[in-house]
């Protein structure tokens, strides 16, 4: 396999994205489906290949991946110029993004329903993960109610080759994840909160989420019994 | 002993320039490293070899001054790489060695999103890259 380094290509795949890959792809069902999960695009068909792994099919792959990102980081910067609204933006995309993740991820998973919160956190740590950006976290610093946790994420695929510039230091560059684990979670009744403790990025040895449970929201049915 | 570094955009506008003496000589350094900008255009444009060439990228001995010598390497994108070295008895091979990391150093600053192609190269760690690189330079030899 080995991609040669030897030129650059330019896909604009979106009216305000525009992304500089390292060869000269065609336009595949990994960009579709990124696009699908951002942009809300009818789905691509699926393909027997891609069943697991959506949008990491194999490393060359991921390196488009990682461009795309990087690509809508720097428009949503360039287009917001507010880092805070830049990380809150970056939230609410993963939001969408996780609502409609999780059934994908329920259903090519075939997890069992989880018994409590430590089970969920372990299931998102090991498979959610692995599944969508091929590493596994761990869990960790769980507190003694049992509805916090900590997800340690030493290797990132999003944040490979990035440096963050001196005037967005207060950015949170995968602010998506935590927006998409959110989102998975509210769709599985569970309210979290979830906010960055660690950040390579910023000159911390890796990344670390953390997930606060803040309560658990039973099925309401929209109608109620006639008395 | 490499004395400078120099990354050139494809319209001959400067990327990275770097020197490692210690002596107060830059702007001789960048002198030199826009002398052999005229060198590499010249070579460009009459290539020796009129059949196909297999690696157009490095472009060898750019030309020997009193004291230096300058290598020089072209990209796809028509970006350059001038390498400017004090060393003489170089080896050829240990410069398209160089050249090759140097060229992987350089793509993966490129891809960080928050550079701005033609702009300058302001990433540390490409820096840091680059001095490992050029201390380690003729140290040990090509393996």
């Amino acid at each position: 396999m080995g991609v040669k380094r030897k030129r650059f290509g330019l896909l604009q795949t979106h009216p305000s994205v525009l992304i500089l890959t390292r060869s000269p792809l065609t336009l595949s069902i990994p960009v579709s489906k990124a696009l699908y999960y951002i942009s809300w695009l009818p789905p691509p068909l699926p393909n027997p290949a891609t069943q697991f792994s959506p949008v990491l099919i194999a490393w060359q792959n991921a390196e488009l991946f990682t461009l795309t990102y990087g690509a809508i980081v720097r428009q949503l910067l360039t287009d917001l110029e507010e880092v805070e609204e830049v990380n809150k933006q970056l939230d609410q995309m993963g939001y969408n993004i996780g609502v409609r993740l999780v059934d994908e991820f329920l259903e090519k998973s075939n997890v069992s329903s989880c018994v409590d919160f430590k089970e969920t956190a372990e299931v998102i740590a090991k498979v959610g993960f692995k599944m969508f950006l091929g590493v596994t976290a761990s869990v960790s610093n769980w507190d003694s109610e049992g509805t916090t946790c900590s997800l340690i994420l030493e290797d990132n695929p999003l944040v490979d080759f990035v440096e963050l510039p001196d005037n967005c230091q207060g950015l949170y560059y995968c602010n998506i994840l935590s927006g998409v684990i959110r989102g998975a979670l509210e769709m599985v009744s569970m309210k979290t909160e979830v906010t960055w403790l660690r950040d390579m990025l910023r000159g911390d040895d890796v990344f670390e989420l953390q997930v606060k449970l803040l309560k658990q929201v039973p099925e309401e049915y929209p109608y109620k019994d006639d008395e | 002993m490499i004395v400078c570094l120099a990354v050139v955009g494809h319209q001959n506008n400067p990327l990275y320039i770097q020197s490692f003496t210690e002596a107060d000589d830059a702007l001789k350094l960048h002198h030199i490293v826009h002398c052999s900008l005229d060198v590499v255009d010249e070579r460009v444009n009459n290539p020796k070899k009129s059949g196909p060439t297999i690696n157009e990228a490095f472009l060898g001995l750019l030309y020997p001054t009193e004291n230096y010598k300058v290598y020089g390497y072209l990209t796809n994108t028509k970006v350059k790489f001038i390498l400017v070295t004090t060393d003489l008895d170089v080896r050829d091979a240990d410069v398209r060695n160089f050249f090759r990391r140097f060229h992987a150093a350089y793509v993966d600053a490129v891809t960080n999103p928050f550079h701005v192609p033609g702009k300058k190269i302001t990433s540390k760690i490409f820096a840091e890259r680059v001095s490992t690189m050029v201390k380690s330079f003729g140290l040990s030899p090509a393996s």
